[in-house]
């Protein structure tokens, strides 16, 4: 870290080094790891954040914020498992459409009030109001809160939301339908609580570092938008004894390259890899460069709806493509950030989701090679009549090496001409999205870990189906999977008849690579959703 | 002169109004909207939203409505992407870091420059005036996306003397990087322009006639030939001015300093219309600004010139 930057921690840090006096001399409570007196953890975020406003944030970068800032009704642990936030617990009926949570009594928010049933009723009545149009609205949608949908519409008033306080400590939710991983659901940002008194005195400035008032680990003290955002601990949390971290800086550095050069130079302690760099980084910084899996997966989609290629309505040819590419050279050669190669659409790290043996995924890629050039002759292409598409990505370095490798796969193997086109991202969305492409790029992080927030996509009358791929018996295996009490085996079922079908070519998986600074303690590599709370890490000493 | 300016302000009026038209139509007819998105809003959502924002109306109406709450209430209207901030704010807060960084930039590649061009003037032909036009060419191909990340590699990584980005209540070591990275090319034009023109200035009959009274050089140089050689120099300014202003652009992103740039860019890319619409008008205005200040400076550097 260089001088300056030091000074000037320096100076902000000692007022909150004298508080955390206890904490900064001592050694961690289980692991007896010596703790660093310099409690900050600051890392880089790609981006400004949308807001800070848990009802309203949609990005990842700020829901990350808000997680520190506000505590739902459950948290997860380091391994993406559900723990309890400010309820302790849940009941609910046989059914599964009605879950009965208790809250803690001690939870309070940063200006010293309990958190009570009545904040999360009001948040989440405040999520599906029109009058906010939340871009989140649609996560209440999922939860199948009872009336959610219609009050969206406009059809109902919000008062028929189905939540309500029983008393202080003991929040009632009604389902329109059962939901067997309704909780998992609430760790989602959407489902915090607001404090209402604060809302509604100043409206949409009530997230300014100067207004707000919130329930989690850590308060907002700072805001300088495309620069700096800084969380420093809330002493009214119930936890509070139990955390470490003293303060949390996000700073916005857009290019990725320039922020691993600020990383090395020490002042920050976690960036992502850019692209292509993990071999030589891991070389040079074993202990830093780290590569985890994470719950999102990267592939093309073909157009399968009425104005797609005629030739894509085969799946002899979707399939011989699919074979054709070698995903070994994609993950080791071109991302070489430890990205599992993708033969199912969902990850293989989605909780409860076994991975079918897929035919594709046990053979060597010369014997698939074989099957795809079989296959695109059985379909009458060949050298005499070449299968010509257009595959569209929208601008990025990245996407572009993978689109470059994918065309040439197929050149030299099956001598099909795909020809690439990038567009810029709103209008790759648009075009993708009303069906004006032959082959498009698309990725999917999922919003919950469960293989349905993947395998939805695929649903007929899904609006993230952008490829129209449509399928009754997957329909149906997936609306059975919304009640049962074990979907594993019928999302295996799904992904084996995608797998045969081949509606989208599954490139890869994604991974978390970051540098991360090897004195930052218990950064959740197996939280597959990355769902990180700065009140869990802490930093050891130098 | 003052008749001068009134007019020059008054014809501003209607090329604002134009080019906030013109803006206007553009950024509405570029594919996709501020709430296109990966996950597709379900309808009833998007029609909350877009009703909330006023951009179910039609066009015309759109139009008319942002033009009457920026005369009547000076209201520049709402950020889509950032809820919590309107486009009021959004200026207030990144301008003034953006000017910061504009204006040093713009005084070191001025003085610097002038300086260089000066120099290799009165010293035509030595190693002085080679080092200066060297320098000033180098100077003129490192444009800032090529000086950022020299500076970056050299300053931070490297002799880890200067913090790679950040604004942090404008502290000095943090504005160093972005100030050189944007004056460069620009001091290296200066240096050029001021030189060519700083020769023919001391080739031409009233030097000589200064000379022959027997002025000491320094009298020629200050008196006489400095005047006359900045006119092309003065012109060359106005522009330069707002392009420090708009290439800060780069530099705002590159060194993160919180500046206008990365709200800019960001607002076209995500279609955050009253943003990219209000920032627009900002460096409109200015441009406009400075041009009427680079006509009146010349009155002041060209007795000839009389408005």
């Amino acid at each position: 870290m260089n001088k300056y930057i030091r000074t000037s921690l320096a100076g902000l840090l000692t007022s909150t080094m004298i508080a955390s006096a206890a904490f900064a001399a001592g050694t961690h409570p289980t692991t007896g790891e010596a703790l660093a007196d310099d409690q900050t953890f600051t890392y880089r975020i790609l981006d400004e954040h949308s807001s800070v406003d848990p009802q309203v944030v949609e990005d990842v970068s700020g829901a990350e914020i808000v997680r520190d800032l506000f505590e739902g009704l459950m948290n997860q642990d380091e391994d993406g498992n559900l723990v309890p936030g400010v309820a302790t617990g849940y009941t609910t009926n046989d059914s599964k459409d009605v879950y009965t949570f208790t809250l803690r009594d001690d939870a309070k928010w940063s200006n010293g009030d309990p958190v009570t049933a009545s904040d999360f009723v009001f948040a989440w009545k405040r999520a599906v109001d029109p009058a906010l149009s939340s871009p989140y609205a649609w996560f209440m949608e999922l939860m199948s809160i009872d009336n959610a949908s219609e009050i969206i519409a406009g059809d109902k008033s919000v008062d028929d939301l189905g939540v309500k306080a029983i008393d202080d400590h003991t929040l009632e939710v009604t389902l329109s339908a059962p939901l067997p991983y309704f909780p998992q659901m609430t760790t989602h940002s959407t489902t915090f609580p607001a404090p209402q008194k604060v809302v509604e005195e100043f409206g949409d400035a009530w997230t300014k570092p100067e207004n707000i008032v919130s329930n989690g680990a850590y308060v907002l003290t700072e805001h300088l938008p495309q620069e700096r955002s800084v969380r420093e601990r809330n002493e009214n949390y119930w936890d509070n004894d139990n955390t470490i971290i003293e303060k949390v800086v996000a700073l916005v550095i857009n290019d990725e390259n320039v922020a691993l050069t600020r990383y090395l130079a020490g002042e920050l302690d976690r960036t992502e890899v850019p692209a292509g760099q993990f071999p030589r980084l891991q070389k040079e910084h074993p202990e830093e460069a780290i590569s985890f899996p994470r719950l999102c997966n990267y592939y093309y989609t073909f157009n399968l709806s009425d104005g797609g290629p005629e030739a894509f309505k085969d799946p002899n040819v979707r399939q011989a493509l699919s074979l054709a590419v070698d995903r070994k050279i994609i993950t080791e050669n071109i991302m070489a950030g430890g990205q599992p190669q993708a033969y199912t659409f969902a990850p293989a790290a989605t909780a409860g989701f076994d991975v079918p043996d897929v035919e594709m995924a046990a053979m060597s890629q010369a014997e698939r090679d074989e099957l795809a050039k079989e296959l695109l002759a059985a379909a009458g292409y060949g050298p005499d009549n070449p299968l010509s598409f257009e595959m569209v990505y929208n601008t990025s370095e990245a996407h572009k090496k993978v689109a470059v490798a994918l065309s040439q796969m197929w050149k030299q193997k099956l001598g099909v001409n795909a020809e690439l086109a990038n567009m810029e991202w709103k209008i790759f969305l648009e075009e993708r999205g009303n069906q004006n492409f032959d082959m498009a790029r698309g990725a999917w992080c999922g919003d919950y870990n469960e293989a349905s927030t993947f395998l939805d996509l695929l649903q007929s009358d899904s609006g993230y189906n952008d490829g129209k791929y449509n399928n009754a018996r997957v329909d149906e295996l997936l609306s059975e999977a919304k009640t049962s009490d074990d979907a594993a085996p019928l999302y295996t079922e799904v992904e084996r008849i995608i797998a045969q079908e081949t509606p989208v070519i599954p490139i890869y998986h994604y991974a978390g690579v970051y540098m991360m600074d090897s004195d930052v303690g218990n950064w959740p590599v197996k939280n597959v959703e990355q769902n990180w709370y700065s009140k869990n890490l802490y930093k050891t000493a130098e | 002169m003052l008749a001068y300016i009134v007019r020059r302000l008054l014809i501003a009026v209607p090329t604002i109004l134009l080019l906030i038209v013109a803006s206007f139509f553009l950024m509405h007819f570029a594919p996709g909207g501020p709430f296109t998105s990966e996950r597709p809003l379900p309808p009833a959502v998007l029609a909350n939203i877009e009703a909330r924002y006023g951009l179910d109306q039609p066009l015309w109406k759109q139009l008319w409505d942002y033009l009457y709450n920026i005369v009547v209430h000076f209201d520049f209207g709402p950020s889509f992407k950032f809820k919590d901030r309107d486009v009021n704010d959004i200026i207030a807060q990144g301008f003034p870091i953006s000017l910061t960084y504009g204006s040093l930039s713009f005084l070191v590649a001025t003085t610097v420059g002038v300086a260089l061009g000066i120099a290799a003037a009165i010293k035509h032909n030595s190693w002085i005036d080679y080092l200066a036009v060297g320098l000033g060419i180098a100077a003129q191909a490192l444009p800032n996306f090529i000086m950022g990340p020299i500076l970056i590699l050299t300053f931070t990584l490297w002799l880890g003397w200067l913090p790679g980005g950040g604004w942090n209540g404008g502290q000095w070591p943090y504005l160093i990087m972005p100030v050189i990275a944007l004056a460069t090319s620009y001091m290296g034009s200066i240096a050029r322009i001021t030189r060519s023109s700083m020769l023919e200035v001391l080739n031409s009959n009233f030097i000589r006639t200064a000379r022959a009274k027997g002025l000491p050089t320094r009298t020629v140089i200050w008196r006489h030939a400095l005047k006359p050689t900045l006119l092309p120099v003065v012109s060359y300014l106005g522009p330069v001015f707002v392009y420090v202003l708009t290439g800060s652009v780069f530099v705002d992103i590159y060194f993160s300093t919180g500046g206008l740039g990365q709200a800019y860019v960001g607002s076209a890319l995500s279609r955050d219309y009253a943003v990219l619409l209000g920032v627009t008008i900002l460096y409109g205005v200015l441009t406009v600004l400075v041009n009427l200040l680079t006509d009146l400076a010349y009155a002041w550097f060209d007795p000839k010139i009389r408005y």
